[in-house]
Parts: C-alpha cells; structure tokens; sequence
C-alpha cells in the first residue's frame, strides 16, 4: 500500500452503505421557536435544518475515529414537519471518494414523522478528518487563513 | 390568489442576516444540543485549527431557506430540493445575503419545475457558499402556518 493510500486508513475502514441506524425525537413548541429565533425567521418552516440529521447519526457511530466537516449539503422537502409529532430519522453512508487528495463521505439521512408522513432527505458532504491525526478544520485554515 | 410566475433570468427578492455570536451558539443548541464545538467556541475551533469560531454550514441553509420559503411558498416545503457547497467560512459579524436567480423553467409530469442558481455573498460581495434550488412555481400559501396554528388550538 503506497503513503497515500494509507493515510486514509479510517477512511477506507467505513464501507460503502454503512447502514448508520436510526434516532427520534418529539419536534416541540420551543424546538421550533428557538430555532425561528435564531435564524431571525418567524415563519421558518423545516426546524429540522438545526437538527443536522446526517451529521447527528454519523457522529453517535464514528465520533471517535473520524471528524465530517460540513463542505455542502444536499436536500429535498417532502412535507414540512409537525409540532407533536415523533421524527424518525434513519441513515447511511452513501458515497465516499478522494477529490484532489482529500477524502470525502456522503452521510444520507431520511426523516420521518410518527404518521409515516417523509418529511425530507439529506445528503451531508463532509471532508473525512481522521479523530487525532489532523484538525476538523486544517483544510479551511489552510485555503483562507481562518 | 396566485402568485407571480417566474421566468428565466428573474432575480428573486433577497434575504439579509446579520450574523451574531449569540445566535451562532444558540444555533447549535436548537433542536437538538451538539455541546461545544468550533461554531460555538472558541477552545474548540482552535482545537479544530482555525482562529475563530465560524458559522455552520446549515447556518447559512437557514438563510437560504428563508430565501426559498418566502420566495415560493407551498411549491418549496412541497417538493423543494437544494444542493449547496460552503466555499468561504462565515464569521460573527458578517451580514449575510441569500440570493437566487432564475435558471430554467421545465416541465416535469404536467408541471412547471423552476431551477434557481442559488447562493450567500458576505458584507463584501464575497460568496460564502453556491449551488442550486428546484422547485414548482410559486405558490402564494403558506400551509405550514396554518397546521401550526390548528395545532396550538
């Protein structure tokens, strides 16, 4: 195996697929008001941006061997969500691929609600950092001096 | 009452925000609490080899939301899809604008289906991130209101 290929080691240990399991939550009055007061949007519909669904599955499976750092996102709106109702959101690894030698991972989401109603689906791009080998965030560091 | 119909090369009315620490650190709070991370503090974005703390990404989603809810309505809570790529970080204190032009308007199943170029550019005309929306032609209502509002009686 040459030095580049071992350096995403981790990287390549995540197969393809990966089925990440699934997490639910109640969508509450002050989830949806916190989130429409924060984003200065009274009448913000899909609370559920906050909620970063992919990331959220991805984490709770690989948090200790592998950072995904949000480069973009992917998303589709199927019916916006209801206050009350219990969202299931269930997750994979959907693509992986090295683009001018860094390592990506495709985290994809569905969400749910408790009445079968599809709320929405997403696709988290993220730039795979392996957990203790180089900061989440050397890449923007790097590219803009942040 | 039917909203106006759009066209290629229309601009739709765009969105202004002001980020604030404040609400960058309640931001990961919403929904659900993602503790402190390099969005929310400053140990910890020095930690992931940045500076400063940065917004997130989905941060600027939420603008781009507000962008697309305001501009179509139902046609985007319905059936809306977005694909965007953060290019330059977003820090406190910069003013964010959520923009979107007409790209093409299709036809899909006997319904017209509007394409948008889609971004947010800082204070200095800089983008922060680009991609592109889809969606159905605007729709004057409003429904999510509604349910909210059957929902709290």
């Amino acid at each position: 195996m040459s030095d580049s290929e071992s350096q995403f080691k981790v990287w390549e240990s995540i197969p393809l697929g990966d089925d990440l399991g699934s997490l639910d939550y109640v969508l509450t009055d002050k989830m949806v008001s916190d989130y429409r007061r924060v984003v200065d949007n009274s009448q913000a519909a899909y609370p559920t941006v906050a909620a970063r669904h992919p990331a959220n599955l991805f984490y709770r499976k690989y948090a200790s061997v592998m950072r995904v750092p949000n480069m973009g996102h992917d998303s589709e709106y199927f019916n916006p969500p209801i206050t009350g109702k219990r969202i299931t959101i269930t997750g994979r690894i959907a693509d992986k691929y090295i683009r001018r030698g860094n390592a990506y991972i495709i985290v994809e989401a569905t969400a749910v609600d408790e009445d079968g109603r599809l709320i929405e689906r997403s696709k988290l791009v993220g730039c795979a950092r392996e957990v203790g080998k180089e900061a989440a965030h050397d890449n923007i560091a790097k590219k803009w001096g942040a | 009452m039917m909203a106006a119909q759009l066209k290629v090369g229309d601009r739709l009315e765009p969105v202004t925000r002001e980020v604030k620490t404040e609400k960058m650190v309640e931001f990961e709070k919403c929904v659900w609490d993602r503790g402190r991370n390099s969005h929310s503090d400053i140990n910890a974005a020095k930690a992931d080899g940045i500076s400063q703390t940065i917004a997130s990404g989905q941060n600027q989603m939420a603008f781009l939301h507000e962008l697309l809810e305001r501009n179509f309505g139902d046609a985007w809570v319905y059936g809306g899809k977005i694909s965007v790529r953060y290019i330059h970080p977003v820090y406190a204190g910069d003013r964010l604008t959520a923009n979107g032009l007409v790209s093409e308007v299709t036809e899909e199943d006997g319904k017209a289906r509007v394409s948008l170029h889609v971004w947010c550019e800082n204070q200095d005309g800089r983008k922060t991130s680009a991609g592109t929306a889809h969606a159905g032609q605007p729709s004057a209502r409003r429904s999510w209101l509604e349910t909210a509002e059957a929902h709290a009686k």
